[in-house]
């Protein structure tokens, strides 16, 4: 997961670079700090110096890792001939590695050979039965092959030895919404809330799936959930703002909730929407009118 | 719905939606299409816009009723109304209608008996840059009586058509020269108001 402020700082880098301005390695160092995916960057940034033989070697042993991410790029951009090559490189420098084994798991995927692959994992886990990233290749694998089902088994096989993998739940509760499983998904934010309790995103999340399960418990969750993401964010988050103006409106269309509608939550809800229609008076102004107009739609 | 209807898509709307699955090729996608019923055919819907939603979490209710909101109060403006919906699956050889597209079709259905749900496909798309065809590279679907979306077939039904003959062309262009990264949609626009979910720019 990657701050507001790193991805700023990663695409800035990213335009430096684009316009010959240099930095191609820091780009790379944090782009694989921040494990983001952008294949097409790497692949490019990489290969400038993998292939420029000064460049190479000023890197010292980073060379290695250099490669590994380029390969790793090359088969997210189906360019299976440069990730063969880097993983050649490897294999002649490092002979018995576990973590080249993994690369060629990753290549057999790539080629879409998937039953090979599963055997390379397979074995490469017999040797090393807690590697993390191989247990979430199968996952991967299985999502790839459009087998949810398969997927959703794994990652939760995965999640029972590595509870504290917060990605893990994260790709869980991703995966059990495409799927409309919102009590399951509503679980995993649950547990990510537990152990990250401050982390903004996970509130947020936590009150769309509770927003969409629906039902009065629900929504009023739901609201205490995005009055905690304006907490968490400074009052900053778009998102949980209208969040409770969405529950707001939602209660009051139940018919108990309209009674349990207090003095404390009307006021919550009129200062969201304050908050909502500065913010868009500053930096949106020509959407003003269109916020407006929904606040209104959604007052009782 | 027995009447056989001709969804024009205008190649402004057209081009908008596949550069939108561009930009996040590795997720689902989704958009909103606006139109009207063709005020002198009232078999031809005409699809004169569309606006790209979400790239993330699509099934999840709450940014999906703000948008709808204020789509329609935009768009209303114009005297046009949401006419139907657009769906990229996250995979490449998945070529299922899934259900969260149904489920949204389905609300779309209830204010537009008319509703389309237009599925990308991945294929024609891959077959783009090679290609010169003029057939759009989305799968129709309607409502049949029975309540099911029905992919609109070859053999005489509906259909969907690009108004302008030339965008797949232009499409492909657009492709390589990497248009889509100017894109941006509903989900940027919450993460950050200030992004223009109209897109005035981005043709210009």
């Amino acid at each position: 997961m990657v701050s507001k402020t790193e991805e700023t700082q990663l695409n800035r880098l990213e335009n430096q670079v684009d316009n010959g301005g240099g930095g191609a390695w820091d780009y790379l160092c944090l782009a694989r700090k921040l494990k983001v995916r952008r294949p097409e960057k790497v692949l490019k940034y990489g290969l400038s110096i993998l292939n420029d033989s000064k460049k190479r070697s000023a890197l010292g042993p980073g060379e290695w890792t250099l490669y590994e991410q380029v390969a790793i790029a090359a088969m997210d951009c189906q360019c299976l001939d440069v990730a063969k090559d880097c993983i050649k490189i490897l294999q002649k420098k490092f002979p018995e590695s576990k973590r080249v084994g993994r690369l060629e798991g990753m290549l057999l995927e790539a080629k879409g050979l998937w039953a090979e692959a599963e055997k390379a994992y397979s074995s490469l886990l017999e040797d090393n039965p807690l590697d993390q990233v191989i247990h979430k290749r199968r996952v991967a694998m299985a999502k790839a092959q459009g087998n949810i089902s398969a997927a959703i088994e794994w990652l939760n096989k995965y999640l029972e030895i590595f509870m504290a993998d917060h990605d893990a739940w994260k790709e869980l509760a991703e995966i059990y919404v495409s799927l409309q499983m919102y009590k399951q998904a509503a679980f995993c934010y649950e547990e990510l809330i537990l152990s990250q309790p401050t982390v903004p995103l996970y509130h947020l999340a936590y009150a769309d799936v509770l927003y969409t399960l629906g039902g009065l418990e629900n929504l009023q969750t739901a609201k205490k959930y995005y009055a905690s993401t304006i907490d968490l964010t400074g009052g900053k988050n778009t998102r949980a703002l209208l969040g409770i103006c969405l529950c707001t409106s939602a209660i009051g269309q139940v018919p108990k909730g309209r009674n349990k509608e207090d003095k404390e939550s009307l006021e919550l809800q009129s200062l969201a929407a304050k908050a909502l229609e500065k913010d868009y008076k500053q930096r949106a102004d020509d959407k003003l009118g269109l916020l407006t107009s929904a606040l209104r739609s959604l007052k009782i | 719905m027995a009447a056989e209807l001709k969804y024009e898509i205008s190649q402004h709307a057209y081009i908008k939606l596949v550069l939108h699955a561009l930009k996040h090729n590795t997720t689902a996608v989704n958009g909103i299409l606006l139109g009207r019923v063709n005020p002198q055919n009232e078999n031809v819907v005409e699809i004169i816009d569309s606006v790209p939603l979400f790239h993330s979490n699509i099934a999840l209710l709450p940014p999906l009723e703000i948008a709808l909101i204020m789509v329609e109060e935009h768009y209303g403006s114009q005297g046009l109304g949401i006419v139907g919906y657009f769906h990229a699956n996250e995979r490449f050889d998945d070529a299922e209608l899934g259900i969260v597209a149904k489920n949204i079709g389905d609300h779309i259905f209830r204010y537009f008996p008319q509703a389309a749900l237009l599925l990308l496909d991945n294929k024609k798309l891959e077959a783009v840059p090679k290609g010169k065809g003029q057939s759009p590279l989305m799968q129709l679907y309607i409502r049949d009586t029975s309540k099911n979306w029905k992919l609109a077939g070859p053999d005489g039904g509906s259909r969907l058509v690009i108004k302008e003959p030339a965008a797949n062309v232009v499409l492909s262009d657009y492709i390589s020269s990497e248009k889509w990264q100017g894109i941006v949609d509903f989900d940027d626009h919450l993460d950050d108001i200030k992004k223009d979910w109209l897109n005035p720019e981005l043709f210009k």
